[in-house]
């Protein structure tokens, strides 16, 4: 059973233009799927409706059994999909570190005890236990990213979203957080949900989802969807840095033999073509 | 103009010692007219405090150093600021951030209100419209709008018209590209290479983006610690493997491959662009 | 920007840090009403409320420095009140005139009286603030204010907007610089002109810090719908506040110092009837 599943949903904000349109997927429990498309192309949209921060005028999203339109199972999807957003600034709502983590199981009226112990876990999950009784106002942007994540780990969720969570960091801070999210995928088996711009950070994912205008028009593995690239460039999109440079090689009459999305995978068919020259 | 900072050094004012950081420390530099100028650094290495000096936005403290911009010097007390941030623009991270007025053409037309307050109404009519087709946008659509009416990338636009509308010499970016979509990055650097090609003379990046900086600039500091520890050509600096690894800087994607390809004995002489690179690639393919 | 003195938590781990906050506030109020119970002039008195912040001090492992610096804050306020009270106190002895400016003796005193009571005022209150996260200073005031809940007042809701207010501070002056600075670029003058000018001036500096701060607010409350935020029901508190011997000391020692000043008072009195 998917973990997450929309079935035909649409969403308006103004009953006009739908922002989501007629979307179905399917999400399961332990993927890494990255979720791209240009600005505008409805991606944060889809996070807000996979924990039912807004709900759906058609169609029905349903996670792990919960319906996000009833009011009364929302707090159940909430529970199960955390969302981190851009600006790390806007969604620490406490000047202490560990009160802001203690927020989110508060409001599910976890015992004290507890959320002693979920917090303890929630910082020892991103690295932060050091920084327990420090005031956010002092960290990095990644560390701060990295309490964000913190403060929804804290609910046990089992998914993960990151709307372009990694927007407004230094390639530092992007790392940071990338390293959390691809930890917390291999040791805990969360689902990792990244919505990003960052073509770098897709290359690495289980499955990538390209959405234009509301909808999912791609869908597959990194190496299935670079692979289209007049769709991928019409969808006003970017190919990872790599595969571009690989791709003028390629026209240039320097005949690669394999698909290219990573540094590594640059450097080691370039490796082949030398050889293959000096054979 | 021509840009000298001399023993540029810049003191945080935190009255509890224990504080007080040092975020320029001795520095000096020279930018040449023209230059498409990158700087880079880890956060907190002191680029933005610099370059927030080269408009006057942080003045100089006394015997702290000296900076000569064409004929401004930036040291003196009676340095005409006005006329120096006329000449220089400044354009912040986000600056769609700083959009305030009711209509685009007159948040346009509000830094020549500032700076050259004789001139007439049909004068000032003509520089927004230049500027703000300069950016790529449309005049008769877009001037009697509501900025905040504007997509994101529109935003950014008119934000940057902003600020060229008093046809500065230096333009002075501090990461301009971020939040931006891959599409809008595209067609925004593609902006700031034609507004270097006609209208503003230099061009300085503040930026993280090491591609970005290997791809358009002709020259680049390094900031580490308040310091500026290297001043060279894209090619110059990213050569230098241990410097970048001894800051936790990135490579560019080029520099990266070149530099597995030579421990394996494939050397590629290029300048890092991508462009240059295959260039090089092909030539070498051509002599095995 | 970062650093303003005034409602900063200066994190520690001392005998203050862990008194109660709802004690802690209580203190200070009882404090404050110290500090304005001493008679005029009396500033034996005052040596006695400077010695009380100097021990709390001690017992909060926080700098001396560190409280001194919120007094900077409103020093303005506090030079403006000690010279209104120097310039226009006309009785007691002369003792400094020139053309229409007149020192009296009693308005020297008056001066320094007043400087010395708004000064401990501020030392004690920025005690409060420097030892107290501001999470715990809600929830002291919401425990505080509970009463009122009996007649509708909506005491979580209040206790949760003031802590998010302080932690926004830092965040929406760091910001208030940035747009003053690029509205500066942009050839923007703050100094020159007459009121209403410099007023108007302002303008390209409030609408993006308006619409900045109502973009803040929309994803924070996002954000807190994303973490279960459904007001004070059934939520339960990660931390607790209890009364412990700590508070008891604090309790004793604030009411020591109210009976010294009431003391001080009452001889004084005494001294002149007797």
């Amino acid at each position: 059973m998917p973990l997450i599943n929309l079935e035909n949903v649409s969403f308006s904000y103004d009953n006009n233009i739908d922002v989501i349109k007629n979307v179905s997927l399917s999400i399961f429990e332990g993927e890494y799927i990255a979720v791209i498309g240009h600005n505008g192309s409805g991606k944060s949209t889809l996070a807000k409706l996979f924990n039912g921060l807004i709900k759906a005028q058609k169609g029905k999203v349903v996670v792990d059994g919960f319906d996000c339109a009833d009011k009364k199972q929302v707090f159940e999807v909430r529970k199960r999909v955390g969302v981190v957003f851009q600006n790390p600034d806007n969604q620490l709502i406490a000047s202490i570190v560990e009160d802001d983590i203690a927020f989110g199981p508060e409001n599910l009226g976890v015992k004290r005890q507890e959320i002693g112990k979920r917090i303890d876990f929630a910082l020892s999950a991103v690295g932060m236990q050091k920084f327990r009784k420090s005031s956010p106002s002092r960290l990095s942007g990644g560390q701060k990213q990295r309490i964000a994540i913190a403060g929804v780990l804290a609910l046990n969720p089992k998914v993960l979203v990151l709307d372009e969570s990694t927007a407004m960091l230094d390639p530092q801070g992007r790392n940071e957080v990338l390293e959390v999210a691809k930890k917390l995928n291999k040791e805990q088996k969360t689902t990792i949900i990244n919505i990003t711009h960052y073509m770098d950070e897709v290359v690495n994912a289980d499955r990538v989802l390209v959405l234009n205008k509301g909808e999912v028009v791609l869908s597959g593995t990194p190496k299935e969807i670079f692979a289209k690239k007049d769709k991928i460039r019409s969808l006003g999109l970017e190919l990872p840095v790599s595969t571009v440079i690989a791709d003028e090689l390629k026209q240039n009459g320097i005949d690669l033999n394999s698909e290219v999305l990573t540094e590594n995978d640059l450097v080691s068919s370039l490796i082949g073509w030398s050889e293959g020259l000096c054979k | 103009m021509q840009i000298d900072v001399k023993n540029l050094t810049y003191v945080y004012s935190e009255s509890s010692r224990d504080l007080s950081v040092k975020a320029l420390d001795n520095v000096s530099l020279t930018i040449n007219e023209g230059e498409f100028f990158g700087i880079i650094g880890q956060t907190g290495s002191g680029k933005t405090t610099f370059v927030q000096h080269l408009n006057g936005l942080i003045k100089i403290a006394k015997d702290k150093g000296e900076i000569q911009i064409g004929e401004f010097c930036l040291q003196d007390k009676k340095c005409d600021f006005k006329g120096l941030r006329s000449k220089i623009g400044m354009v912040f991270q986000y600056p769609e951030h700083q959009l305030f007025a009711e209509t685009v053409f007159e948040d346009v037309a509000f830094a020549l209100k500032n700076f050259e307050k004789e001139l007439s109404e049909s004068q000032m009519e003509e520089r927004v419209r230049r500027a703000i087709e300069l950016v790529g946008l449309n005049y008769e659509q877009v001037k009697d709008k509501s900025p905040f009416e504007l997509s994101g990338g529109q935003k950014r636009r008119v934000a940057i018209a902003g600020v060229i509308v008093s046809r500065p010499e230096i333009l002075v970016l501090d990461e301009p590209a971020a939040g931006l979509d891959p599409v809008g990055k595209r067609d925004f650097l593609s902006l700031l290479h034609s507004l270097h090609k006609n209208f503003v003379k230099t061009i300085i990046i503040v930026s993280h983006d090491m591609n970005l900086v290997a791809e358009h600039c002709t020259k680049t500091a390094v900031f580490s610690h308040g310091k500026i520890c290297a001043v060279g050509s894209p090619k110059e600096i990213f050569s230098d493997y241990n410097l970048i690894e001894s800051l936790s800087l990135d490579l560019p994607t080029t520099a990266k491959v070149v530099r597995e390809l030579s421990k394996k004995g494939i050397n590629i002489d290029c300048d890092l662009t991508v462009k240059d690179f295959v260039r090089a690639v092909k030539e070498r393919g051509a002599k095995l | 920007m970062k650093d303003v003195a005034f409602g900063q938590y200066y994190p520690a781990t001392s005998f203050v840090h862990k008194m109660d906050a709802r004690m802690k506030i209580l203190a200070v109020i009882a404090y404050i009403v110290a500090v304005f119970i001493v008679k005029q002039f009396q500033f034996m008195g005052f040596a006695l409320c400077l010695l009380f912040v100097l021990v709390a001090t001690a017992f909060a492992k926080v700098p001396f420095l560190r409280v001194l610096k919120s007094i900077k804050a409103i020093l303005f306020l506090i030079i403006l009140s000690g010279i209104l009270q120097l310039f226009f106190n006309t009785s007691g002895k002369v003792i400094f005139e020139w053309q229409f400016i007149k020192i009296t003796d009693v308005g020297l005193l008056n001066a320094g009286f007043i400087i010395a009571r708004i000064s401990l005022v501020v030392l004690g209150a920025s005690l409060l603030t420097l030892t107290t996260s501001p999470v715990e200073l809600a929830d002291g005031i919401e425990s505080l204010l509970y009463p009122l809940k009996f007649i509708k007042f909506p005491v979580h809701e209040f206790a949760l907007i003031m802590s998010i207010a302080l932690r926004f501070i830092p965040t929406l002056l760091e910001e208030t610089d940035r747009i003053i600075k690029a509205q500066k670029a942009r050839g923007a003058d703050f100094e020159s002109g007459n009121i209403f000018k410099k007023i108007k001036s302002l303008i390209p500096i409030l609408i993006p810090l308006l619409i900045s701060s109502f973009r803040r607010a929309d994803e924070l409350a996002d954000a807190m719908d994303a973490r279960c935020y459904s007001g004070s029901k059934n939520r339960t508190r990660y931390k607790k506040l209890t009364f412990t011997f700590r508070d008891l000391i604090g309790f004793l020692a604030v009411a020591g110092l109210i009976t010294g000043i009431v003391f001080l008072n009452i001889s004084g009195f005494l001294a002149v009837v007797l």
